[in-house]
């Protein structure tokens, strides 16, 4: 009961974010849609007895990424969908009714293959009572430093690579 | 209610709503809102599927990795982002059209 209350919820957080993040001209505005929408999925792998991915999606994400992007809105001051400097905002050629239809039935076409391609495994997939609460923690510490030890590292290594190049690439220029 | 079709079809929407984003939009940084949305959808995707399958964890090591590249992914973007505008002073993607400064 309260499992399937926490999915509903977060399955409304989730979409409607995501919706929003589309929808709003103000980047800020979508920034915090963004928040709102990354929420939802915390919820969504809460429901499915992760509760380390839930820990780690809001502390990365909400504490992370996205002030990590408002920190970028502000600094180049672009909140508003600006368009540029020749006055264009627009790809010519996109936003005519024609594309839309096109756009729509080709994304109709692929979600049916795809959706063929996957019946089978959603067929198969065992659906039964969620397992009693236990913390998975234990479990991904332990696979992480032994069978993931390499990838581990390597993620380790691009972690320091990725804080270095913005380090260089953002450094004010000098003269 | 809690199957794997209904993951799967939310995971489906957040992955269409990035796609959406990045085609719609003309700035930098919406665009990169974009690519959040859409590595939460495969993360998602494998914490669903490893819940459903066989509920082994290795699903739950892949969706960590996936947040671990975002995040390596979000600060390169966005340092790349920061540094075209003190270039070219905008964010407009349009206005992107020489690597060379």
């Amino acid at each position: 009961m309260f499992g399937s209350t926490l999915f509903i919820i977060s399955a409304l957080l989730t979409l409607g974010g995501a919706f929003m993040v589309v929808a709003s001209k103000n980047l800020v505005h979508a920034c915090v849609f963004l928040l709102a929408s990354l929420f939802g999925v915390a919820g969504l792998y809460a429901t499915l007895g992760a509760d380390f991915l839930a820990a780690i999606q809001l502390v990365v994400y909400a504490g992370g990424v996205v002030i990590l992007m408002l920190f970028a809105i502000m600094l180049t001051g672009g909140s508003q969908d600006l368009s540029n400097k020749y006055g264009l905002n627009k790809i010519p050629g996109m936003g005519s009714v024609r594309t839309y239809i096109a756009g729509g039935l080709s994304a109709l076409v692929i979600s049916l293959v795809v959706l063929k391609i996957l019946a089978n495994v959603i067929k198969s997939a065992q659906v039964g009572e969620l397992p009693e609460f236990t913390t998975t923690v234990e479990k991904i510490g332990t696979m992480l430093l032994t069978d993931h030890i390499l990838a581990f590292e390597i993620s380790s290594i691009l972690l320091l690579g990725a804080l270095i190049g913005a380090a260089v690439i953002s450094r004010p220029r000098k003269g | 209610m809690m199957t794997l079709a209904s993951y799967l079809f939310i995971s489906f929407a957040l992955f269409a709503a990035g796609v959406a984003v990045i085609i719609a939009r003309k700035n930098i940084i919406a665009m990169l809102l974009g690519i959040e949305l859409m590595l939460n959808a495969a993360a998602l995707n494998f914490a669903a599927y490893t819940r459903f399958l066989n509920n082994n964890y290795e699903g739950h090591i892949m969706s960590l990795f996936i947040i671990v590249i975002a995040a390596a992914e979000a600060a390169v973007g966005l340092a790349i982002v920061i540094r075209f505008f003190q270039i070219r002073d905008s964010i407009h993607v349009d206005d992107a059209t020489q690597l060379q400064s």
